[in-house]
């Protein structure tokens, strides 16, 4: 539980996300202390990854779906109207929560314990809540594009 | 020749990201989902360069390349690793597996072409094969036409369809609202012609334009074994394709 608590979950995902958003999807990110809570997010769409190992954990990504779909568009290098398919936009979103889930897993594995990296699942809708239990440290960030705001959650636990 | 590049990656974005990055080049793209694909894909394209990701359902990276490290014939084809895995543990077993590079994600594509460049001899793609491209298109009798060479590899697949889009907007603010697809030229029938017939296809339906195939018999036959084609609609001629069209 102490090596848990070393952790700046925080910094570690602000930096993810920064990361993530500078070198693949080419709009600017700016991440903020505070996120929107996730009913204040229209037609919402969750990208959520976990890991396992020394310490458990899960991400979950709350982003509008006109913001995945502009984040879909920049990342592809194309319009807006030339996404055909929710699925391209829904795999744009659990690449982006690999990305983010895989940059904070490696963190915390160089950090001395060692965990592995589930496949990324998509939840879609408007009226939902996740709820997450069992987890001793909950951490949120808020991010955002001109007038799109979104969340990121991690959650942790020790693992084996 | 174009170089032949493999990218295995259960993320169709990564795909698409991947295949986009190298598209300035003479690169013929090959695209698997899971490591069973891309053995598979491998053992029958013999590709210049791989681009494979870890994390894979079915089949991980790790597992296909050491595999493909038991094949004789497949051994020696370089490797870039591209995964969300940074932690080096990881890094260091694929490693020691035996890859010519690894790129953590994210990454920028340049930094992708330039790990590619120190492995294989990128070339810039020749203009003439965009121009053409360019003049498989052309509008006769009021209808665009859309004629395929005779052999539709994945890169003739990529560039028709990143023309097409371009196309079918021209086509909207002309007022045109056919398309005819003439495969009469082509030779030989594999899934880069299905995948692109079936996106022609999608392409004419969302903007509701009205779209025939005109195909030969023995050409037509082999379309059929595909079910992805099966029920669209194929003529014998460019003629019967117009008729049908309404003109």
């Amino acid at each position: 539980m102490g090596e848990i608590d070393k952790l700046d979950l925080k910094t570690l995902i602000a930096n993810a996300i920064g990361e993530v958003f500078d070198k693949m999807v080419s709009l600017e990110a700016g991440v903020t202390a505070m996120g929107p809570q996730e009913n204040e997010i229209e037609d919402r769409i969750v990208g959520s990854i976990g890991f396992g190992g020394e310490v458990m954990g899960r991400v979950n990504i709350h982003l509008s779906d006109a913001f995945a779909r502009l984040i879909a568009a920049s990342m592809l290098g194309i319009e807006l109207e030339d996404i055909e398919e929710q699925e391209e936009v829904d795999d744009v979103i659990s690449e982006l929560s690999n990305m983010i889930g895989g940059q904070l897993k490696s963190h915390i594995s160089d950090f001395g314990l060692p965990c592995e990296l589930s496949l990324p699942s998509i939840t879609t809708g408007s009226d939902f809540q996740i709820e997450s239990r069992g987890w001793v440290r909950h951490e949120k960030v808020g991010f955002g594009h001109q007038r799109h705001r979104a969340l990121a959650e991690v959650y942790v636990k020790p693992g084996n | 020749m174009a170089l032949r590049i493999l990218t295995v990656d259960d993320s169709r974005t990564i795909r698409k990201i991947v295949t986009k990055a190298f598209k300035p080049f003479d690169c013929e793209m090959l695209e698997a989902e899971n490591g069973v694909e891309g053995l598979a894909l491998a053992a029958r394209e013999r590709p210049d360069l791989i681009i494979l990701d870890i994390t894979m359902p079915m089949m991980d990276g790790v597992e296909m390349l050491s595999k493909l490290k038991n094949e004789p014939v497949l051994k020696e084809t370089p490797v870039i690793m591209l995964t969300a895995e940074a932690a080096k543990d990881k890094v260091i077993e694929v490693v020691k597996i035996g890859v010519k590079d690894y790129i953590i994600k994210p990454f920028e594509a340049s930094v992708l072409i330039e790990k590619a460049k120190s492995i294989v001899k990128l070339r810039a793609k020749a203009k003439e094969e965009s121009e053409a491209i360019k003049k498989c298109f052309a509008i006769e009798d009021g209808i665009q036409v859309l004629v395929l060479p005779d052999k539709v590899t994945n890169s003739v697949m990529a560039e028709v369809d990143s023309h097409l889009k371009g196309k079918i907007k021209e086509m909207e603010k002309a007022g045109i609202t056919k398309l005819l697809l003439d495969l009469s030229k082509v030779t030989n029938v594999d899934l880069s012609l299905v995948k692109l017939i079936v996106s022609t296809f999608k392409k004419c339906k969302n903007a509701k334009l009205a779209m025939r195939i005109v195909s030969n018999g023995a050409l037509t036959n082999k379309l059929n074994t595909f079910k992805e084609v099966g029920g669209l609609p194929i003529d014998n001629s460019v003629d019967e394709a117009k008729a049908a069209l309404g003109n």
